[in-house]
């Protein structure tokens, strides 16, 4: 298991979408986890080919990409990237605008209206909200504690994948899978790595 | 197997008072450009009533940026934060970063330039004085239009406002040639504005929204924003000088030819856009069927076709003196007017058909 301290290269989460079996027990686990309110949606289960008969549901959240797109479009610099090359919100230099939400290929950022606990803005962990954009932090206090995120942790059925790009790659190799991200995805995600993860 | 993700709609995510912003903003600069031309040509061929054009234009300028901005600004959550520019606004690779400033420097340079044509003795493109002298509190200043003349001014002189303003004017005004010099550099930042008011929509790394691709919206938008900009000019100008002359009428004319030119690029991009973008064919087709009656009723016919026949008809009835001076002068302005709506309802189409390119993704 990676924390933010490995030298590997940026801890995510990926979804092992085969795995998955829409029990929501990861969106649970992220609410319950940071005390969230209920429209805060920091890992969400989307619905695929909606209203076809191969609808089916599967977790996406904040990936935290090489080449985020949030960070170019955001006006304030509100988003950045930390040492560890995770994406964080500054909760007092975001202005709410939503252009990061018109961004981002993933549907990650969240704009509740309600105040969103643990935020900080010195040291930003997520919007305080109130209409700022709010988003998937990795549960950083949780890696400092060498425990993986809240949702990967409670995923009954693994689904939910974290690691550094080489731990992933060797995870997905393992349980025989790919990622769920085509060529374009995978480069906005992994940037430099994503032939690593996605291997042939 | 391929899976397509489909996230909320472009419109929940800014909603219409991006649509009314983008609109306004484009009108306003559109507006300054076209009037800082009447500006110029007033100057090169001594005609004052280029003027009028120019002092309306560099007004709707104004009136286009009191409204749209603060209605963006009631859009976002911290609305003072994002006034703090310097502070803030530090993504100069964010072209709403890059807008924000290009606005605030075009705010003053509207301003700027409407003050010094529509205040002041000394001010470019009065009327000439009266053949009998007069003085600064006389004949002459009736002869040059304030207190007993339509318009700004005399809006200006009912508020008490007049000889402050006029005042302030004459102070600050540089000589010509430093005038439309410093017009130019504005110009400058309006005509980014502008650009502006299209790259609000269509930027973006990711390029996710095929509907707003640069290549299309760019030609809509600027034509439309010029097309707009003089016609509303050409309204405000034909309420202050009635009956409407033959300048002004000329006006008229060149605003029908920018809102054909609008037409041409907005029919062009409904055409050619699936074309050369298939992503983009599922908004062009909520364009044309679940937004029809925005789209075609609203921008189209309302903000384009009908002004173009307002705006020709009325400077053929007033040339063949088959329209009295009031039906023509209510016809440009219901051109100005409609053409308003037009832009807003173009607007508010493009942003509520969008939608985001859907993610494909192999399982």
């Amino acid at each position: 298991m990676s924390t933010q301290e490995s030298d590997g290269g940026t801890a995510r989460v990926i979804p092992n979408w085969e795995s998955c079996i829409d029990c929501g027990a990861c969106e649970v686990a992220c609410q319950r986890t940071w005390d969230l309110p209920p429209e805060s949606d920091r890992i969400q289960v989307v619905a695929l080919e909606h209203g076809t008969e191969n609808e089916t549901n599967k977790p996406m959240q904040c990936y935290n990409c090489s080449e985020a797109p949030c960070i170019d479009v955001c006006p304030t610099n509100a988003l950045r990237f930390r040492n560890d090359g995770t994406v964080r919100v500054a909760a007092d230099e975001c202005i709410g605008c939503h252009y990061c939400g018109v961004g981002c290929p993933f549907g990650a950022p969240q704009y509740p209206d309600a105040e969103v606990p643990e935020a900080e803005e010195s040291s930003p962990m997520g919007a305080k909200s109130d209409g700022l954009m709010d988003k998937c932090t990795t549960c950083e206090p949780r890696q400092e504690q060498g425990l993986e995120p809240a949702c990967s942790s409670e995923c009954p059925t693994d689904a939910l994948l974290f690691g550094t790009p080489d731990e992933l790659s060797e995870k997905l190799q393992e349980d025989g899978v790919s990622t769920p991200f085509n060529e374009e995805a995978a480069g906005i995600v992994f940037g430099d790595d994503a032939d690593e993860v996605m291997g042939d | 197997m391929p899976v397509e993700v489909t996230f909320e709609l472009p419109y929940t995510e800014w909603g219409w008072k991006v649509g009314f912003y983008v609109a306004m903003i484009g009108i306003a600069s559109g507006a300054y450009l076209m009037g800082y031309i009447a500006d110029i040509l007033s100057q090169k061929r001594n005609e004052p009533s280029h003027g009028q054009v120019a002092q309306y234009g560099y007004l709707a300028g104004i009136l286009g940026m009191a409204i749209g901005p603060p209605v963006l600004l009631s859009h976002l959550a911290t609305p003072f934060r994002a006034l703090m520019l310097p502070m803030t606004m530090t993504n100069l690779g964010s072209w709403m970063a890059l807008g924000t400033y290009l606005i605030a420097g075009f705010v003053l340079g509207a301003f700027l330039m409407f003050g010094w044509t529509a205040f002041g003795t000394e001010r470019p493109h009065r009327r000439a004085v009266a053949a009998d002298g007069g003085t600064d509190h006389g004949t002459a200043r009736a002869a040059t239009g304030d207190s007993t003349a339509n318009g700004i001014r005399g809006v200006a002189s009912r508020v008490g406002l007049l000889d402050l303003l006029d005042t302030l004017a004459d102070k600050t005004r540089p000589s010509e040639t430093v005038r439309l010099g410093i017009g130019a550099v504005f110009g400058v930042l309006a005509a980014g504005v502008l650009v502006y008011s299209a790259m609000a929509y269509g930027s973006g790394p990711t390029e996710r929204v095929a509907l707003w691709d640069p290549t299309f919206l760019l030609p809509v938008k600027i034509l439309g924003g010029l097309a707009a900009g003089l016609t509303v000019a050409v309204g405000f100008a034909a309420i202050a000088n009635r009956p409407v002359g033959r300048t002004i009428q000329n006006y008229s004319l060149a605003a029908s030819g920018l809102l054909v030119a609008t037409l041409v690029a907005v029919l062009a991009a409904i055409t050619l856009l699936p074309e050369q973008l298939p992503a983009a064919e599922p908004a062009v087709e909520n364009l044309l069927s679940t937004h029809a009656t925005l789209f075609v009723g609203g921008a189209v016919v309302g903000g384009l076709v009908v002004p173009i026949l307002l705006s020709v008809g009325a400077v053929v009835g007033q040339r063949r003196g088959a329209l009295s001076p009031a039906a023509a002068t209510g016809a440009y302005v219901a051109a100005a007017a409609l053409v308003v709506v037009g832009k807003v309802a173009l607007a508010l189409a493009y942003l509520m058909a969008a939608e985001f390119a859907p993610l494909p993704l192999p399982m």
